[in-house]
């Protein structure tokens, strides 16, 4: 399976513009940050070294604590929400032949629309007077209040960002499963095996490596959810659907940059731990040789 | 054959996504204002004509057409001798790169806003497409890269192997052999690439201060105290047509090229 490829540190020349581009657009950015993080910026002319202060301060502070335990609940619930039904979607389609196509293209669609435009189109949808759910809920008198009752505003959030991203885990989980060979599914029918042994012994360890990438890539993107999430509530009621870029974003807002950039050097470290576990838990899942 | 669950499964999902586009569409083509001679709530035409009629609305499609295709381009040009040295060869460093990769796609975009201001403000990239453009490759380069190195290595090496034997150097091997093999994977990779940088909004508005607002800051600027939800949504429907063409062109190849490794 796996072949060996030949040593060469020339191949540094055709790595070369795309690492110059990720070094201007990410390195740099990033040390600045890093920079800012330790100083307290009244003006771009007038920066006060504060040393972590800032981290201390981030650290420490109950709302930090809020934030991150929301934010990680967010995550927890979306990622058993959605890649357990887009696993179940990709399978079905895997089963149906030619038509797959068609079902590809209709859970891509939510992905091309604009992410500030998201909570527009779900609370058209859920408005008691016009919207087609909205109407549909008043008449089978189902009182759904997003803006007042937290649990609402959490069951939209979590549907619309399912909406949104299902359509990344079936293509993904899809791909996966199409890397599978006919030759073994054949094989199984002929052992006779279920069904459930079919998944079971293989297609999970086939699309394993896909499923890696799927929580990995669902869990930053739901950690870090701002646009969407502003867009339908704004973090509220009192907090509730408070995430961690909401608080960023209300300190950048205020032109609070040191402590901003302190708190983006604490999300990206979080980001950071979870990518290096995740690469760590690859490595060792390719060494055993799955 | 268990095909009626499964056709109860293809129908609730098709149901659940098309509902809030439904929405959208129905939306688009009522007025949602009162207005002289036409009631709340008719058909009419005339939220898409008053798009076609108010330059700052044309002129934001054409903008986010300009920094989406700038994008594309340098992506792809720039990701495809990398996702081939990455296929091809071993080299000192290449798993770290792949780890900067990875750590720079899921890096969220606020949290680099500021300084990817000031550097850019410094070399006049603030309301230029090309400022948009280069900053989007922080998140799809790494994805541009991905999608061909998976195609690149299914590509048997005696392609590379024959090519280089009949003379062709790196370059015209690329345009006359690699390319054309690849084509399916290119494709992807353009999707993707277009897909993130045409929904991505925080970079798109901190680095339009004056001018050159994109598609996404001219439906928000259409939030007032009065806000015209028919023309809204007829905005959003015109922001959905560029991406409907793409999922169509990439229709059968959009769920290859991601055997991910890291």
């Amino acid at each position: 399976m796996h072949r060996t490829k030949p040593y060469s540190n020339a191949a540094w020349f055709l790595m070369l513009p795309a690492a110059l581009l990720m070094a201007v657009v990410g390195v740099v950015p990033l040390v600045a940050v890093f920079n800012y993080s330790l100083h307290d910026i009244f003006s771009l002319q007038d920066v006060l070294w504060v040393g972590p202060e800032w981290y201390h301060a981030i650290i420490t502070s109950p709302r930090f604590h809020a934030s991150l335990g929301r934010s990680l609940m967010f995550s927890a619930v979306v990622l058993s929400v959605q890649v357990p039904l887009g696993l179940a979607v990709a399978l079905a389609l895997r089963r149906t032949g030619r038509a797959a196509v068609l079902g590809l293209m209709l859970v891509a669609l939510p992905l091309v629309v604009p992410w500030n435009l998201i909570g527009g189109m779900w609370l058209g949808l859920v408005n008691p007077e016009t919207g087609l759910v909205g109407q549909a809920l008043v008449a089978l008198g189902i009182g759904f209040d997003w803006k007042f009752n937290a649990a609402h505003t959490w069951i939209l959030l979590v549907t619309m960002d399912t909406w949104h991203w299902l359509g990344l885990v079936v293509i993904l989980s899809y791909a996966g499963l199409s890397s599978i060979p006919p030759e073994q599914y054949r094989a199984a029918a002929i052992d006779g095996a279920s069904r459930l042994a079919v998944f079971r012994f293989i297609e999970l360890p086939r699309i394993a490596p896909a499923l890696g990438v799927v929580l990995l890539l669902r869990f930053v993107d739901s950690f870090m959810i701002y646009t969407e999430a502003f867009g339908i509530n704004a973090g509220g009621p009192d907090m509730a659907t408070h995430f961690l870029a909401i608080d960023l974003g209300e300190e950048i807002k205020s032109f609070n940059y040191g402590s901003a950039a302190a708190r983006s050097m604490v999300y990206f470290g979080i980001v950071l731990t979870v990518i290096w576990s995740f690469v760590r838990i690859n490595a060792a899942r390719e060494a055993r040789g799955a | 054959m268990r095909v009626l669950p499964r056709l109860g499964l293809f129908a609730a999902l098709g149901l659940f996504i098309l509902l809030p586009l439904a929405q959208t569409f129905l939306l688009s083509f009522m007025s949602t204002l009162p207005r002289d001679g036409m009631e709340v709530g008719q058909f009419t035409l005339m939220n898409y004509a008053t798009i076609w009629q108010t330059p700052a609305l044309t002129a934001s499609i054409g903008n986010s057409a300009i920094y989406v295709t700038l994008n594309v381009a340098l992506c792809i040009a720039v990701a495809l001798p990398a996702a081939y040295a990455l296929a091809r060869y071993e080299f000192a460093g290449d798993r770290h790169f792949l780890f900067l990769l990875l750590a720079f796609r899921a890096t969220p975009p606020v949290v680099l806003s500021l300084p990817i201001f000031i550097l850019f403000s410094r070399f006049g990239l603030v309301n230029s497409p090309l400022g948009i453009a280069l900053v989007h490759c922080l998140f799809n380069l790494p994805i541009a890269i991905w999608i061909l190195e998976t195609f690149i290595a299914a590509v048997p090496k005696e392609l590379d192997e024959t090519a280089f034997i009949d003379g062709h150097t790196l370059p015209s091997f690329f345009v006359r052999h690699l390319i054309p093999a690849i084509a399916p994977g290119i494709g992807v990779a353009a999707f993707f690439c277009f897909m993130f940088s045409w929904v991505e909004v925080v970079f798109a508005r901190i680095l339009t201060v004056t001018a050159g607002k994109p598609i996404t800051m001219a439906i928000n600027a259409l939030f007032t105290f009065r806000t015209d939800v028919g023309l809204v949504m007829a905005m959003t429907v015109v922001s959905l047509l560029p991406g409907l063409v793409m999922i169509w062109f990439v229709r059968n190849h959009i769920a290859r090229g991601f055997a991910l490794r890291s």
